[in-house]
Parts: C-alpha cells; sequence; structure tokens
C-alpha cells in the first residue's frame, strides 16, 4: 500500500462491522483512521490527544446507545472544534432531517448510508483540506501574535500609523520624535514583521 | 346538617308578636273544644239540676197526694163517725142504756174522748167518757154554758146534721189536749155531742203509713200548729210540706204534712245517677276523642312532614319516576321525567276513564312498546337489572334510555300498577362512543407506529450491513486502481466490484421507498401543551389501571410551557410506557399499586440553548433485572410471552426523532421510572419564520 496522507479520520460508530469497512475505505485512498465504539469512547481519546497541527475530521454516526451523535457533536461545538474538526454525520435514511438539522447549526456535511463509490471520500478529503486551512490558520495566527508581540510599545505605535497610511513626517509629528527615528523604528517593523513593504504589513495584519 | 340549617327562614320577627301567633294559632285550635267542653259541663249541671228538681218535684207530688188521702180518710171517717152516731140514737134507746151503747162505741173509736146526749137546751143527758184514758172534763166545765159547743149545735139544728165546734185546748196536769167537739141532732130535739182529740183522730183515723218518717200536724186555719204526730226521725235535714184545708161544717182545719228528705242529694235516683252516669260517659269520650285528635293531629304532621320529604326526594332525583295503574294510564310522573321527555305533568297524566297515552314513544317503536307494555300488564316481571329503550322528547328527538320497572303494591297488598324508574343514558352513550373512538384512534395510530418502527428499524439494521459492503467494494475498486494487475483482469474485478457496489446501493434504495412509504406523516411539529398529551392517554391508562387495582398520579405543572412533537406518536410513547408500568405492578401489593405520571422542566445534556420538558412515568414494580436492562432496547427483545418487543425501540425512535432522549432508572423505593425529554416549542424558533407580531404560543411565565 502506498504511503498514508498525513491526516487522521475519526470514526465514531457502534457498528463495528461498519467501522471496520469504512477504515478499510479509507485505507484504499491512503488515509488513516482511529475508531471508536461509542461516544464516550471518543471523548476520552480527544482528552488524551497531545497538541497537533495534523488535519483531522469526525465521521459521527447520529444513532448510538448512551450519548447521542447529536449529543456528542453539541459538546464539541461548545468547546469551538468544527473548525479544525469538520464533523461528518453518518445518517440512515430515517435520520436524515436530524442531520439536515445538524448541518444548519454547523456540521461540515452528512451522509447516508449506504454510502456509494467514493463520495463519502471525497467529501472527508474536502473535510480535511478546511482542516488543515483551519490549522493553518490558526498557527499563522498564532504566529503573528508572537511577532506582534516582540515589538516595542513605540514600534508598534509606528506600525498602527504605517498601516492606517500616514507618511513617516506625520508619524514624527504625532509621536514627537524626528523623522530620522520614524524610519529606524520602520525599518526595525518591517524586518521583525518579515515584511518588505507597507501593503504587504496591511495585508498581513487584516486577519488579527 | 349544621346548626344554620334549623334557623326559622323567615326574618327574625318581634318575640311579643311571635308569642301572639302562637297564643291565636293555639286558640283557634282549642276554641272549638273549649266551647264543646263548656256546652257539655253546662248540659250536665242542667240535667242533673232538671234531675234534681224532678225529684223534688215528685215527693212534694207524693207528699200532696198523701195529704189530700189523709184529708178524705179524715173525712170519710168523721163522716162515719158521725153516722155510728145517728145510729146509736136511732134505735130510741132510753137514758139507762143509752151509756151501755155508747161506752162500747167509746171503746171502738179511740179518738173519742167523750160522748155527751144533750137536751135541746143542751143540758147533758147521759155522758160516758173514754175508757182509755183518765177523765178530761169535769162535770162544771161540761154546761150549756159553752158557747162553741152551742154554735155548733145551733149549726147542726140548722142543717139536719154534724157541726163541729172550733177546736180548744183543754189544760191537764200531765199536759193539755186539743179537743174539738161534733155536735149531731139528735132524735127528740136532743144533741150528741162527741169529743174528739185531735191527736186522737190522727193516730187512729189516718193509715199508721202517713204518720211513719213524717210529720202529721193539724193547724188553725191561720197556720197555728195545734197537734202533730209521727216520728221526730229526721232523715235529712231539707223538709218537704204539704197542707190541705178540712173544711168541716163550724169549723175548719188545716192538715200539715212535713215530710224530711236528705237534699240536695247529687244522686237521689236511678234517674240522675244514669244522666251523671251517661254525663261522665259523655266528658271521658270527649276526653279521649280529644286525646285522639291530638294524635291524629301529630301523625298528620308526621305524615305531611313525610310527604314534603319524599316529594323533595323525587323532585331532586336525577332519575325518571313515572307510575301507571293496570289498564296502563300514566298517574304519576316526577319533574326529572319531565324534564327528560319535555313534556308536562299534565300532559303525561291520564285522567282515570281516559285511553292511555304515551306522547313519549317514538312513533315508529309504538307498535313494539305497546306489545311490550301488554305483557307488562298481563304480568310479566321486567328483568331485575333494567332494559332499554329509546324514547322521544317533545322535540322529536330520540334518547335511549334505561327502564327499571317493579309492581306497584298498595297498602292493601294489591297491585295496581307498575312503578318505572328511567335513566337517560343519552350522555352515557356518547361518552362510550367517544372513548371507543379515542381509543380505536390511538390502535391505528399505533398500529402505524409500530408498522413505521419495524421499518424503520429494518433500515437501520440493513444499512449498516450494507454500508460496510458498499464501502469494502469502494475500497476494493480503489486498491484495484492502483494494483498492478494485467488490464483484463482488473477490468473483470472492477466491473464485479462496481456491480457489488451498485446491488447494495440498489438494496438501500428498496428499503428507502418503503422507509418512506410508511413515514409518509413524519415531520408534523406542532405545539402541544404537556398535560393536553397526559389528557389524551388518561381515559386508556385508567382503565387498565383500574382493571389492576393501580392508583393513578398525575403530577403536571399547568404552567408549563408547550413541547414541539408529533403529538400522535409521543402520546403512543406515553401509553407504551404507562402500560409496561402497570404491566410491572401486577405482582405488587395490592395497597402499594401506584403510577406517577409526571411533567416538568429539566435541562438536558448538551445544549443550552434549548430548553426541555422531561416526561416521566413511574411504577413500583419489581424493577429491571441487570439481564434484562442490557437488551432493554433491542428489537424484538420481550418479556412477555404476547409482546412483540417493539414498545420500548420504539419509544426511543419516537423521542429521539424528536431530539429528546429516553432513559430509565431505578424507581425509589422500588420500580423504574423511564423519563423522556422533549423541547420547548419555543416562540423565538416561531420568529425566524414569521413576523414577531404572530407569536403562536405566549412567552411562559
Amino acid at each position: 500500500m502506498q504511503p498514508l496522507i498525513d491526516a487522521v479520520i475519526f470514526i465514531v460508530d457502534d457498528d463495528a462491522s461498519v467501522r471496520e469497512a469504512l477504515a478499510w475505505l479509507l485505507r484504499s485512498r491512503r488515509l488513516s483512521s482511529e475508531h471508536f465504539a461509542s461516544a464516550e469512547a471518543f471523548e476520552q481519546r480527544l482528552a488524551e490527544m497531545p497538541e497537533s497541527d495534523q488535519p483531522r475530521c469526525l465521521l459521527l454516526d447520529v444513532r448510538m446507545p448512551g450519548t447521542s451523535g447529536l449529543v456528542l457533536f453539541d459538546r464539541l461545538a461548545e468547546r469551538g472544534l468544527l473548525e479544525e474538526m469538520p464533523v461528518i454525520f453518518l445518517t440512515g435514511h430515517a435520520d436524515v432531517p436530524t442531520a439536515v438539522d445538524a448541518v444548519k447549526r454547523g456540521a461540515f456535511d452528512f451522509c447516508e448510508k449506504p454510502f456509494s463509490d467514493n463520495a463519502l471520500v471525497d467529501r472527508i478529503e474536502r473535510a480535511l483540506g478546511v482542516s488543515l486551512h483551519a490549522i493553518e490558520a490558526a498557527r499563522a495566527r498564532r504566529r503573528l501574535t508572537v511577532r506582534i508581540e516582540e515589538l516595542t510599545e513605540r514600534e508598534r505605535e509606528v506600525m498602527r500609523r504605517i498601516v492606517a497610511g500616514l507618511p513617516n513626517k506625520l508619524i514624527a509629528d504625532e509621536l514627537a520624535i524626528s523623522v530620522r527615528t520614524v524610519e529606524v523604528h520602520r525599518a526595525r517593523v518591517f524586518e521583525k514583521m518579515e515584511v518588505k513593504s507597507a501593503v504587504e504589513l496591511a495585508n498581513l495584519l487584516r486577519d488579527v | 346538617m349544621s346548626a344554620v340549617d334549623h334557623a326559622p327562614p323567615a326574618a327574625p320577627r318581634l318575640p311579643g308578636g311571635r308569642l301572639l301567633h302562637a297564643l291565636r294559632s293555639l286558640w283557634r285550635r282549642w276554641f272549638l273544644w273549649l266551647l264543646l267542653a263548656i256546652l257539655v259541663l253546662a248540659l250536665l249541671v242542667t240535667v242533673v239540676w232538671l234531675a234534681g228538681r224532678h225529684e223534688v218535684e215528685q215527693v212534694q207530688a207524693v207528699l200532696e197526694r198523701d195529704t189530700a188521702d189523709a184529708v178524705a180518710d179524715l173525712r170519710s171517717g168523721l163522716m162515719r163517725n158521725a153516722q155510728s152516731l145517728q145510729a146509736l140514737q136511732a134505735g130510741g134507746l132510753g137514758a139507762e142504756r143509752w151509756p151501755a151503747e155508747a161506752g162500747a162505741l167509746l171503746r171502738a173509736h179511740r179518738e173519742w174522748l167523750r160522748l155527751e146526749w144533750r137536751d135541746a137546751a143542751l143540758r147533758p143527758l147521759a155522758v160516758v167518757d173514754t175508757p182509755y184514758r183518765a177523765r178530761v172534763f169535769d162535770a162544771a166545765s161540761r154546761d150549756a154554758t159553752q158557747s162553741d159547743v152551742a154554735l155548733a149545735c145551733a149549726a147542726a139544728h140548722k142543717l139536719r146534721g154534724a157541726a163541729y165546734a172550733p177546736s180548744h185546748y183543754v189544760p191537764l196536769p200531765e199536759g193539755g189536749v186539743e179537743v174539738m167537739e161534733m155536735c149531731l141532732p139528735a132524735a127528740g130535739g136532743g144533741f150528741l155531742v162527741a169529743t174528739y182529740s185531735l191527736r186522737g183522730m190522727l193516730v187512729e183515723m189516718l193509715g199508721p203509713a202517713l204518720t211513719r218518717g213524717q210529720e202529721v200536724s193539724l193547724a188553725e186555719a191561720d197556720g197555728t200548729r195545734l197537734v202533730s204526730v209521727g216520728t221526730a226521725r229526721r232523715i235529712g235535714n231539707r223538709v218537704f210540706t204539704a197542707q190541705q184545708l178540712i173544711d168541716l161544717p163550724g169549723a175548719a182545719l188545716m192538715l200539715r204534712v212535713d215530710g224530711w228528705r236528705a237534699a240536695p242529694d247529687l244522686f237521689p235516683n236511678l234517674l240522675t245517677a244514669l244522666v251523671t252516669g251517661m254525663s261522665i260517659a259523655l266528658v271521658s269520650v270527649l276526653v279521649l276523642l280529644a286525646r285522639d285528635t291530638r294524635r291524629r293531629l301529630r301523625a298528620e304532621r308526621e305524615l305531611a312532614d313525610t310527604l314534603a320529604f319524599r316529594k323533595a326526594m323525587e323532585d331532586s332525583v336525577v332519575t325518571g319516576l313515572r307510575a301507571r295503574d293496570l289498564q296502563g294510564r300514566t298517574t304519576y310522573v316526577n319533574p326529572a321525567f319531565c324534564e327528560m321527555v319535555g313534556f308536562s305533568a299534565e300532559e303525561l297524566v291520564c285522567a282515570p276513564g281516559e285511553p292511555p297515552r304515551m306522547p313519549y314513544w317514538p312513533t315508529e317503536l309504538a307498535h313494539e312498546y305497546q306489545q311490550r307494555q301488554g305483557i307488562r300488564l298481563a304480568g310479566g316481571l321486567p328483568p331485575r337489572e333494567g332494559f332499554e329503550s329509546m324514547f322521544m322528547r317533545k322535540d322529536g328527538t330520540r334518547f335511549p334510555v334505561l327502564i327499571f320497572e317493579a309492581p306497584l303494591i298498595n297498602a292493601q297488598r294489591v297491585q295496581t300498577g307498575w312503578m318505572s324508574a328511567f335513566i337517560d343514558i343519552s350522555e352515557q352513550r356518547r361518552v362510550e362512543e367517544l372513548s371507543r373512538a379515542s381509543q380505536e384512534r390511538l390502535q391505528a395510530s399505533a398500529r402505524l407506529a409500530t408498522v413505521g418502527e419495524m421499518a424503520s428499524l429494518m433500515s437501520h439494521e440493513l444499512t449498516q450491513p450494507l454500508a460496510a459492503i458498499a464501502s469494502y467494494a469502494t475500497g476494493s475498486l480503489n486498491l484495484l486502481d492502483a494494483s498492478a494487475l494485467p488490464p483484463t483482469d482488473r477490468d473483470e474485478l472492477g466491473m464485479a466490484m462496481r456491480r457489488i457496489a451498485e446491488q447494495a446501493d440498489r438494496a438501500g434504495q428498496v428499503i428507502r421507498s418503503v422507509h418512506d412509504f410508511v413515514r409518509r406523516r413524519d415531520r408534523i411539529r406542532e405545539a402541544v401543551a404537556p398535560h393536553a398529551l397526559f389528557d389524551a392517554v388518561l381515559p386508556l391508562v385508567q382503565l387498565g389501571a383500574r382493571k389492576r387495582g393501580v392508583r393513578v398520579d398525575l403530577q403536571v405543572d399547568a404552567q408549563l410551557p408547550p413541547v414541539l412533537c408529533d403529538r400522535t406518536l409521543v402520546e403512543q410513547v406515553l401509553l407504551n410506557l404507562a402500560r409496561n408500568g402497570l404491566q410491572a405492578m401486577e405482582s405488587s401489593l395490592a395497597g402499594e399499586r401506584t403510577l406517577v405520571l409526571r411533567a416538568a422542566r429539566a435541562v438536558a445534556a448538551g445544549s443550552e440553548s434549548r430548553r426541555w420538558i422531561a416526561f416521566s412515568v413511574a411504577d413500583l414494580g419489581g424493577g429491571i433485572s441487570a439481564e434484562v436492562n442490557a437488551r432493554l432496547f433491542t428489537p424484538f427483545f420481550t418479556t412477555r410471552s404476547e409482546g412483540m418487543g417493539l414498545g420500548l425501540s420504539l419509544c426511543r425512535t419516537v423521542v429521539e426523532q424528536h431530539g429528546g432522549v429516553l432513559m430509565h432508572e431505578p424507581n425509589r423505593p422500588r420500580g423504574t421510572v423511564f423519563w423522556f425529554t422533549l423541547p420547548v416549542a419555543e416562540p423565538a424558533s416561531a420568529l425566524a419564520f414569521g413576523s414577531s407580531s404572530a407569536l403562536p404560543f405566549p412567552e411562559p411565565a
């Protein structure tokens, strides 16, 4: 078999044959998965899982004994995990309306059993893409935050005015410092924020 | 009954006025009796008085008669004496023989004291004194100078018969005597003078009966008593007096008889006694009559009370009552019956002689009823538990009644007709109909839900393996694409794998279409108040509970907000859980069979944004064993021989379709609680679909 893609798919379903079949299907598409028989087991694993940048996605059966898929989904939504770990509901035909509801409340998608061809896997890959994007965005945000924290107070004041589009002279007047000093601060900001122009800086800061 | 009920109903009146009123009514009631008593008393007194007077009159009359008889006796005695003297003289006796003859005469007549033969000049020729007593007269006093005697003799001479001189008193040493002379002209110009003792007259010439018990006396015409005989024995203190004049030639005497009687004697004789006795009897009868009247009055009052009580009873019952005589005529109906059929009592009750009429018989059934009545009148006994019939109101509407009939038997133990009681059972019928319809509706929806649940379970159970099959087929295809197999083999295998996937998909489609067919009515969600859900199933639950002797305790707060649900399905869930609870208590002790149905607010695990109502059904049965617990929601698992095992799994499906959960836990002190949650119908969710002004439900307090 070919090497696996760097991503993990969690499968939560009470039916072992379905879990195994899904895992096998995913592996045929070079996707690795972990499966759980109940929501409780999955939550326990989630608590133990170390912080990771690995894209991930959750296949969740709606109907299970004990904590149902919907309840688990609500808990995940509360913890704000839906961005980095999109949820795809697996439903029987009877549960379709429930699943539609769940999608309205933030689930990535739902898939009706029995799933034909690779539609499910395609959706999983899209979800992984979303997850990856979310994880990277989060990482970029974290990096940016770190960089901003490295600036001095004066440099942050100067940077705010650069982003606002003020020329160096006006910045010098407002902060009551010399134009020369402003230029030094500006060069330092560009260097620390790893940008080459004021436009690039403004683009970077738009997300924050 | 409280004391208030006994207070007089009228406004309080002055005590004086009430007293006056009482007195007046007392007077009115007893006035006649008093009058009667007075009249009877008056009659009694009058009769007794009259009887007494009659008695007195009778005594007086007897006395008068006796007196008259005595006078007649005296007269005839005197006349006889005069004749005896005449006869003495008639023989022409000489002076020598006369005394002897006169002496013999004197011996025979004790009333005489002395006989004198005198010549025409009234000089005595011969004198004979009575031998019965000592000499009364001396010679000196007996001579011609006696004026009284002279007058008498003169009168006798004139009359040529006996004449009498007025009486006079002759004093004697041992007590004087009252004497009276009679002069009789004798042959030869002389006179015979006989001296009568007045006392002797009374004693000798009157019967002894007269003087016995009575005082007989002779008196002068002016009433001066001269002499009296008779007993001094006085029986009573009342004296009856009769007197009669004895008119003798030359002298007049009064005979007086005094009778002593015990008077006033209340019962002097039989008549008075009889009258008195009858009067007493009359008074006694009166008293008895009064007592009887009083008893009758009391009985009458009691009877009136009883009648009023009966009347109130008959008027207050909702059961219609009707009495018929033996000819089938209605003789009595109570107000409830009139109200039932809509006819007035006057329209229903037949006068004697009228033909029977039954305006409340439906015209089309009248013939049948007529036959039934014929059987009844012929003596056929009705069934004890009553029978049903159809009646017609005045407005023509029909209504069913339950009839109980019993023979009407009077005080003489003779059957006079039939008494019937009627109960209008149209309301009962309607309720039965309603309950049956609701039960049928629930049963129909239960059947539908069962079929739906079976389809749902089938689809769930089948989609799992189908999902696995499809997954394996797809995975195999994926691997096949990347494999190094020869192209022909790969195409063959790929085709087979695709067929497998397609067939799995087809099976899925079949399941889906079956599912769609039975679940057409899915997704009907309406806002229903929790108590309305309980109310819908309670009659059926109560039915089962009564059969098993279980008490059903409903604890639903009326303030609970409505829940969003498919009403029929949730009712089905409640009914299923309640039935399970009832069946679980079949082995419990009779006194401890209680099923608690409760609805309350609940906080569900998970989303805090939605509010939930928890419905619970708690029994006091034997609880659930661990073995059963593990398989409780498994489809087609059941602990009952006739059960299908779909109840609980169906319930869970329904609840989960509503987004709720169905749980169970042990009940305290024993038994099991099943509870499930349903979402509150939020006005906010309605806002999302409509305008803000059209809130379908009020915000719960």
